[in-house]
């Protein structure tokens, strides 16, 4: 499970950047400077000058560090338990995977399924297969999926309707040629009901 | 006709349906048949199998059965949003109109028409809108070509 935190953690994300700024400041004068003028007085790469677009115009990273990384990611994952715990986290989006489609829902949305499910009306249905959700402040990022203890979609079936007569008509000109088929498709209607995060990250 | 020539609505369901619980949305439907007909066999058919069953299973409909001396065997369903919806059921076998029955029972009386958009949503952004900055550690300077 991978997590990003968005604005919520402020004090905690400045103090990261922080450190990461010192690090990047170093490694640019470690990585930029220094190979380069070796490299000129040993054996010339390239006669160009460097220019604007010599270089990408993103910063240099620093050299990936683990322990580094892990204190980073155990910051952010703290945090997002404490916001979990105390329900500060507004409104909750998913993305659920149904009916070979991706749909990003949240509470009393309604989808609709170009195809019949095994479900009468009025029947409540959860769904599994739950990609990603979101609060205010934080991601849950599913790889690929979330566990079904860690996040419950429900919804509802709301209608189970037939889609609108569809036309679909073949014409070929001066050839005496048409044909004309009409479609229609079952439709179901779902509405989303509750999206619940339960607090037990790992 | 070009699909963008045809009359469309937005998703949506009557009243909120499904936020607290499901209320089925058919209020009313009648079976006009005649009593002598022979295109009307099936309705008779029909009355005489499934129509109580299906009136126990679902309490919030009333069925009003009328014997009319009529040609054509007619369904009228009415929807709890107003619609009224009329099939025609000449020579219909009674196990083909318990399905009809069945899909009105499902529908919620919306206009069955071209549907633009496959979901609905009242707060479509959570986490905001996105835009450039997003995401980027917070600088005075102007974005643009980094320094050397």
């Amino acid at each position: 499970m991978a997590m990003t935190l968005n604005r919520g953690n402020i004090a905690g994300m400045l103090r990261l950047l922080g450190t990461t700024g010192a690090h990047l400041s170093r490694a640019t004068t470690r990585r930029g400077l220094v190979p380069a003028l070796t490299r000129f007085q040993s054996s010339p790469a390239s006669y160009v000058p460097p220019t604007s677009l010599s270089r990408p115009p993103w910063p240099e990273l620093p050299v990936f560090d683990p322990e580094e990384e892990g204190r980073k990611h155990q910051v952010v994952v703290e945090k997002v338990k404490g916001l979990i715990e105390k329900g500060e986290y507004g409104r909750l989006f998913a993305v659920v995977h149904f009916a070979a489609r991706q749909w990003k829902v949240t509470n009393e949305d309604l989808i609709l399924i170009e195809n019949h499910i095994d479900a009468a009306c009025g029947d409540r249905i959860r769904m599994e297969k739950v990609l990603l959700v979101g609060g205010s402040d934080f991601t849950l990022i599913g790889k690929p999926l979330l566990s079904c203890d860690l996040v419950q979609v429900h919804a509802t079936v709301i209608e189970k309707t037939e889609s609108w007569p569809m036309v679909h008509m073949r014409f070929w000109k001066r050839h005496r040629f048409q044909k004309k088929r009409i479609i229609i498709q079952p439709q179901t209607v779902l509405r989303i009901n509750t999206i619940d995060v339960l607090p037990r990250l790992f | 006709m070009t699909a963008r020539g045809t009359p469309s609505r937005f998703l949506q369901s009557v009243l909120h349906n499904g936020v607290g619980r499901y209320v089925c949305q058919l209020k009313r439907i009648s079976l006009v048949f005649s009593k002598k007909g022979q295109g009307s066999l099936g309705v008779r058919d029909f009355i005489e199998e499934g129509v109580v069953d299906f009136a126990k299973n679902n309490p919030g409909t009333v069925i009003y059965i009328s014997p009319q001396s009529c040609r054509i065997p007619k369904i009228v369903a009415e929807y709890l949003n107003g619609n009224v919806k009329e099939e025609m059921v000449t020579n219909k076998t009674s196990q083909q109109i318990a399905e009809l029955i069945t899909k009105m029972s499902d529908q919620s009386g919306l206009d069955i028409i071209r549907i633009r958009k496959p979901f609905h949503t009242d707060s479509p952004s959570i986490q905001g809108q996105w835009h450039p900055f997003t995401n980027r550690p917070p600088s005075i300077e102007p974005v643009g070509q980094q320094k050397k």
